[in-house]
């Protein structure tokens, strides 16, 4: 029988696998955004795991972790909002979302 | 109020948020003249900071609301974060000068949006940087760099074109995923020492597995939005990208604020964990990056990205003194009259004054030869470096600025690069380590390669005259100047002066093992 | 009445205060007639002040201290001499030049770099005037702009900063292994023979000061950089520049403990560039290039005399060196002076200007009653009865040699015209030169304390100067006679291996360029920085 905590903190640990995988393997920017929500949940997800770990000497939870993540989601939503309304300025600048790759700078020619 | 110096603490705080909360309020005609109006004071509480943590010869220490650790948070000035904020309060006042004929609403004509942002954006980075030097415990790091990004990156892609915009969500998706390891290596240290204080946790963390991934993850977040070789790739289209004003910013200020942080979890928060060969892995990326970076900007044909190459470069010099400080155990000449502890104070003072000293002076030389490119950039309308022959004949404040500049950046005296260079050497033949001292010397030289590049043909171009399609402003070339004398002069305020560096340190002795 | 110490300050405040009024077009478009004053200052200090206590700026923080010992005073004070000469020259001989403003303000920061290394007394001032005479000094070399200056000054800038490389490092090591945080030379100095790292520090001293002497094989930039040059500026670069070294070498080394290892290898150096750059020199056919070699050989003399008194720890060996590195200084720069004089004089009036440059070439090689006998003699004690003196009396044919196959091809260089005359704004400093090449060292002999005269003029003394010029001279004939089947060497000799390695280093920089190419993929970036985290955390986790 797996305990809740350890149910939770596996969970986490594959959400932080997936998100670290759709971050570093997708090229859609747009994927990117949300691997990196996912990326945070699983963060934010471990921290709850943490803050009901701590727990155990009879209170319900510990509450930091608990203000911690809420504050944790404000600034991830905040980072959500300006990726996806810099995508759309480059969607709106360019009619693609492809974050291409900048080309080389020009070398330069040595004598 | 000014009874009580760590009130400064807070106000280093309030002064940027309250600029901010009146720019938005009174919107973007009167945002360059407030700016302009709260960068001295800021610059006083800076300074005053600075004295009264050398008069009180300890960290000044804020609880808010009068809560200790760990219920409360505090903030905290050692003698690092006093240096920090000074160079922030001086190099953001230079900039807001300097960006003042760019950014102000002229009398008379519509007020721009692109105004309103760029000087908000400058309070809110200014603020964000003064919290990442004073926050005390992981999360509001965490909340202050992230701040600090977001700050960051709108100035990037001011401009809105479609390249700067690219570049500005790379800057973005890549500065997440390096924050978002640092949240978890935070939270791990939480999960297993019950607090995040700095020096609660000090106190508390031993040599273990969880430690370990914890520290691992966040400086490797951390590296990431420091640009350390080779997780650098953002850096060169970002900096050199942006408005002048911003890049100096973002180049001299934004990427110091992670490094800073770096070296407070390694000396401060797990002192006990820092172990030589971790030290030394991290120097070699630095010996990586001097090396690549150097050798990139050799490479570039604008002018732009060969100081944000540059500045890749000079990040590597910095990451040089985590093995200097770490290995007081390897001392290789006699220390036999000496009690060890003696040479591990003195080892760590040269190396935390040279890195200190390298970072201020860099600051000061590359927000200077960012505000000089862009000088050059806007009277001629380009900054290709095979185009800049005899600029010097038509610019030459800005031409002096960027060559003192370069002295620093090359470590030529008698400028603050040569001081910090001279007192990094010492502490590698002090800790027999002389393969740090072939990097840094090695890496002057590629230096003065690049700045050859633009300095020879701008000082001793053939051209009889050169034709400005646009003419600079004096006072800009002023600035410009001012801050590459700053760090030039810094070369004087040698030794002594760094002994600032080590008050207030957690740990004092600073190294590792017992 | 001004306090000596401050008179030294002055000497250095003047040029650059001169430096700083460039800022003002009006002045710097007066400058160059200014030059001639710049080093007056320095010269009346090195007359009047000798010996005066040193000068400290708050000891315990700055560290900035100034002397004025004997060995610099003369050096000073000759130095100073060619400097003010050699800018009363430029007024005249770069009159109507584009870019004269922009030689000045070089001019001025080499100039005070050049006076001052030798009066500062600490590492840090010492390393800052050593880098401004250096660095300052590429300004000088490219001044004409023409492709042949520019690759001058790009070697010339290499090397240079090589040798910065050197000497920070050598510099860092003398601290480290300084009684406490005392920067004062002397100090620093006295530790070094006790220091554990003596022997790194001593080859990176010499290194650093020996390529700016010229020693073989570190000697490629000064037969580029001083035909480069415009006249004046070789004189100084040759004269006053390269002893920056030698006051280097001079302040640096411990001569009052022997260092025998050390001594006998910078002797063999010095011997090994002395004929060296003679076998190259004669090759050479531009009048100044001959000249340059000559000046690598005569620094491998003092290098020689300088490795002796360190070899057997005679602490009289400094004397005698900056005795005939001052004679050299003086004779140097007058004949980088000749060779613009003698290029703008006709056939009819040539004699006139080439006797007096003769006496002097050959003075160089120790022609009996000229500055140059007195040097040798100096330095005769210090090199002893063995090997080494006949080695050096070997030299001095040598040098007769270069210095006669110098004044044919500088007969050679003269103007076209049958009767063109020099401006006199070009003779006077000439004259004035060859004057103090022939009366200084006359004087300084007896007042130094270094010989009698009534010993200098023995005919014994005088036939030993006199046969090695003879055999030099007959040796001259046959190369007049035969020296067109030598092999033509380009200027700066062993330079050319540059080029292969120029090219490995460019492709190794296409490698790493290549190499950032690929890191720069988002990719492969964001998967070093999983791979850097498990590399961080493995090392945590197997240091412990």
């Amino acid at each position: 029988m797996i305990s809740t905590t350890t149910l939770f903190g596996l969970s986490s640990a594959v959400l932080i696998g997936l998100g670290l995988f759709g971050m570093i393997v997708d090229p859609q920017p747009l994927r990117k955004i949300l691997a990196f929500n996912l990326l945070g949940g699983g963060v934010f997800l471990l921290f709850g795991v943490i803050a009901r770990r701590g727990a155990g000497a009879g209170l319900g939870g510990d509450p930091v972790p608990q203000a911690l993540v809420i504050t944790g989601l404000v600034v991830a939503f905040a980072a959500t909002a300006l990726a996806v309304a810099l995508l759309l300025r480059l969607f709106q600048a360019t009619g693609q979302t492809a974050l291409d790759e900048a080309p080389p700078p020009a070398p330069s020619v040595d004598p | 109020m000014m009874q009580d110096p760590s009130n400064l603490l807070v106000l280093a705080l309030i002064l940027p948020v309250a600029g901010l909360l009146l720019t938005l309020v009174m919107g973007g005609r009167y945002a360059g003249r407030i700016t302009l109006l709260l960068a001295p004071v800021g610059l006083a509480v800076a300074a005053a900071l600075v004295v009264s943590v050398i008069h009180t010869d300890d960290a000044l220490i804020y609880y808010l609301g009068g809560w200790i650790p760990p219920l409360g948070v505090a903030l905290r000035a050692d003698g690092l974060s006093a240096i920090f904020i000074l160079t922030t309060a001086v190099v953001i006042g230079a900039t807001g000068i300097f960006a003042r004929a760019e950014f102000c609403v002229p009398p008379g004509q519509p007020e721009s949006r692109i105004s309103l942002t760029f000087w908000a954006l400058l309070l809110t980075l200014w603020g964000a940087l003064n919290l990442v030097f004073l926050s005390n415990d992981l999360f509001s790091l965490f909340v202050a760099l992230e701040l600090l990004t977001f700050s960051a990156i709108p100035l990037v892609c001011l401009n809105g074109s479609a390249g700067m915009l690219a570049a500005g969500l790379r800057y973005l998706l890549f500065a997440l995923l390096g924050s978002v390891l640092y949240l978890l290596g935070a939270v791990l240290l939480y999960g297993a020492y019950g607090t995040l204080d700095i020096g609660l946790l000090a106190e508390r963390v031993r040599p273990e597995p969880v430690a370990w991934a914890a520290a691992a993850l966040m400086t490797v977040g951390l590296m990431a939005k420091t640009a350390l070789f080779p997780l650098h790739f953002w850096l060169p289209p970002a900096h050199a990208g942006a408005p002048a004003a911003a890049s100096a910013v973002l180049s001299a200020l934004v990427i110091k604020a992670s490094l800073f942080l770096i070296v407070r979890l390694w000396f401060d928060v797990m002192p006990a964990l820092m172990n030589p060969t971790a030290a030394q892995i991290l120097a070699t990326l630095g010996a990586a990056a001097i090396l690549f970076g150097s050798v990139l900007a050799l490479r570039q044909a604008r002018l732009k990205l060969l100081i944000a190459y540059s500045t890749v470069a000079q990040i590597g010099y910095l990451f040089l003194i985590f093995p200097l400080i770490t290995r007081p155990e390897s001392v290789s000449f006699a220390a036999a009259d000496l009690s060890t502890e003696l040479v591990a104070a003195v080892v760590s003072t040269s190396a935390w004054s040279g890195g200190v000293l390298q970072a201020v002076s860099h600051a000061f030389a590359k927000a200077a030869m960012f505000m000089a490119a862009g000088l050059i950039a806007q009277s001629l309308g380009h900054d290709r470096i095979a185009d800049l022959s005899s600029i010097g004949r038509a610019l030459p404040i800005t031409v002096l600025a960027f060559a003192l500049a370069g002295m620093s950046l090359m470590g030529l005296p008698p400028s603050g690069g040569f001081a910090a260079k001279w007192l990094l050497l010492t502490a590698t033949i002090e800790t027999g380590q002389w393969w740090w001292a072939l990097v840094i010397l090695g890496g002057g030289l590629l230096t003065g390669s690049y700045l050859f590049r633009v300095l020879a043909p701008a000082l001793f171009g053939a051209r009889e005259s050169v034709a400005l399609r646009v003419p600079v402003a004096r006072y800009r070339e002023v600035v410009v100047l001012a801050l590459a004398l700053c760090s030039v002069l810094l070369g004087f305020v040698r030794l002594g002066a760094f002994d600032l560096v080590q008050i207030g340190r957690l740990a004092k002795a600073g190294m590792g093992l017992p | 009445m001004i306090s000596t110490g401050m008179l030294l300050l002055i000497a250095l405040a003047t040029p650059f205060a001169l430096l700083l009024a460039c800022g003002s077009r009006t002045l710097r478009d007066r400058m160059p007639a200014l030059l001639v004053f710049a080093p007056l200052p320095a010269l009346a200090t090195a007359l009047l002040a000798v010996n005066s206590p040193p000068l400290v700026f708050d000891e315990a923080r700055l560290h900035i201290t100034f002397v004025l010992d004997g060995p610099g005073a003369i050096l000073l004070g000759v130095a100073a001499l060619l400097w003010s000469v050699a800018g009363l020259y430029v007024a005249t001989y770069l009159r109507g030049q584009p870019n004269l403003g922009r030689f000045s303000i070089y001019w001025l920061l080499t100039l005070t770099g050049s006076l001052g290394v030798f009066v500062t007394a600490d590492l840090f001032t010492f390393y800052l005037a050593f880098a401004m005479v250096s660095l300052a000094a590429y300004g000088l070399v490219v001044f004409d702009g023409t492709p042949k200056a520019r690759r001058a000054g790009i070697i010339y800038l290499v090397l240079a900063l090589l040798g910065e490389i050197f000497l920070l490092m050598g510099f860092v090591l003398l601290a480290a292994a300084a009684p406490g945080d005392s920067l004062v030379i002397r100090d620093a100095v006295a530790a070094l023979p006790a220091s554990p790292w003596r022997d790194p520090t001593l080859a990176l001293l010499i290194a650093g000061f020996g390529l700016k002497m010229g020693l073989v094989p570190l000697h490629v930039w000064l037969p580029i950089a001083h035909p480069a040059a415009p006249m004046p500026a070789s004189a100084v670069l040759s004269g006053a520049i390269i002893k920056a070294g030698v006051i280097g070498l001079i302040r640096f080394l411990p001569f009052d403990v022997p260092l025998l290892e050390w001594g006998v290898a910078l002797t063999a150096i010095g011997l090994f560039t002395a004929f060296y750059s003679v076998l190259i020199g004669i090759t050479q056919l531009n009048p100044k290039t001959v000249l340059a070699y000559s000046s690598v050989s005569q620094m491998g003399v003092v290098a020689t005399v300088i490795g002796m008194g360190l070899a057997a720890g005679q602490t009289s060996a400094v004397m005698a060196t900056v005795f005939y590195a001052a004679h050299h200084l003086l004779a140097k720069g007058a004949l980088f002076l000749a060779v613009g004089v003698v290029a703008a004089t006709g056939p009819r009036r040539l004699w006139w200007v080439l006797a007096p440059a003769a006496i002097l070439a050959l003075g160089v090689g120790g022609l009996p009653l000229t500055g140059g006998a007195l040097a040798k003699l100096a330095v005769k004690p210090v090199l002893g009865d063995g090997l080494v003196e006949l080695l050096a009396t070997l030299s001095a044919i040598g040098t007769t040699l270069l210095m006669l196959h110098f004044l044919h091809r500088l007969a050679a260089n003269a103007a076209p015209a049958l009767s063109a005359s020099v401006p006199v704004g070009l003779v006077l400093p000439w004259m004035l030169m060859f004057v103090a090449a022939i009366v200084v060292p006359w004087t300084l002999y007896s007042m130094t304390g270094i010989g009698r005269y009534d010993e200098a003029l023995q005919p014994k003394i005088l036939w030993a100067a006199l046969w090695p010029i003879l055999i030099g001279a007959g040796l001259a004939l046959a190369l007049w006679r035969w020296g067109r089947y030598l092999p033509q060497i380009p200027e700066g000799d062993i330079v050319v291996v540059g080029q292969p390695a120029l090219r490995v280093v460019v492709r190794c920089e296409d490698a790493l360029a290549r190499v950032e190419g690929v890191l720069r993929q988002w990719p492969a970036a964001s998967l070093s920085l999983l791979v850097l985290m498990l590399i961080l955390g493995g090392a945590m986790f197997s240091g412990h």
